[in-house]
């Protein structure tokens, strides 16, 4: 299953150039990548699903990640109830603030799976 | 009743209302009762939303926080009665009421 993955932080480090090597640095000196992956593909979906629903849209308009709520013809309060209606679906509780900067769908997705995640450690 | 001097609520807030209330509808146990504030709430405030004038908007703010602090006090009123049957709209299998 081909999964999304972010690079979301690289350590980048100078070596001096003068002619010398330092077979120490070197070996220590290799850059770590640390890959976050978005949220699954199933929690977009259901998130796609529920703002379709939400939204009354029919069924064959294309709802991807990027898909901004306000480009589908949400305005504000229709993103309060979706936030409410995601809450209900994945039961979790989002809070104020985090709620108030969801304008995606990836935004919701991540911000779900992160809940998800916080809730079952 | 706006007391002079305050200043209408900005967007934030009366998303946060929003919310508040559509929290309070789920508190209830009794279907009919929680669909109904749902409703209720989400009416009233696409009734209200093109209001432009800051007194109206103030009135319109004052008057969904009595709503919310009216469904909190209902919830808790009844969830002291509530009945052990539920509403069959909630049954998942209602075929099962007829045994």
């Amino acid at each position: 299953m081909f999964e999304q993955g972010r690079i979301s932080s690289v350590n980048s480090v100078s070596l001096s150039i003068n002619g010398k090597s330092f077979p120490s640095l070197r070996m220590r000196s290799a850059p770590r990548f640390r890959v976050s992956c978005a949220a699954k593909p199933e929690t977009v979906d259901k998130v796609c699903q529920i703002v379709k629903k939400q939204l009354a849209l029919p069924a064959d308009t294309t709802v991807t990640g990027e898909s901004k709520f306000a480009a589908l013809g949400a305005d504000s309060l229709d993103t309060v109830e979706i936030v409410m209606g995601l809450e209900e679906e994945f039961g979790i509780s989002v809070e104020e603030e985090s709620a108030q900067t969801i304008s995606t769908v990836q935004d919701a997705a991540d911000l779900i799976e992160k809940l998800i995640e916080t809730k079952s450690a | 009743m706006v007391s002079p001097g305050q200043a209408a609520p900005i967007r934030p807030e009366i998303l946060g209302l929003y919310r508040a209330l559509l929290r309070a509808a789920r508190e209830f146990r009794d279907y009919n009762v929680r669909e109904y504030t749902k409703r209720r709430a989400i009416d009233g405030f696409r009734e209200n939303q093109n209001l432009t004038d800051p007194e109206s908007i103030s009135s319109a703010y004052a008057e969904g926080k009595n709503q919310l602090a009216i469904a909190k006090r209902q919830a808790v009123v009844y969830s002291l009665y509530a009945p052990k049957v539920k509403s069959i709209m909630e049954l998942e299998n209602p075929a099962d009421l007829i045994n």
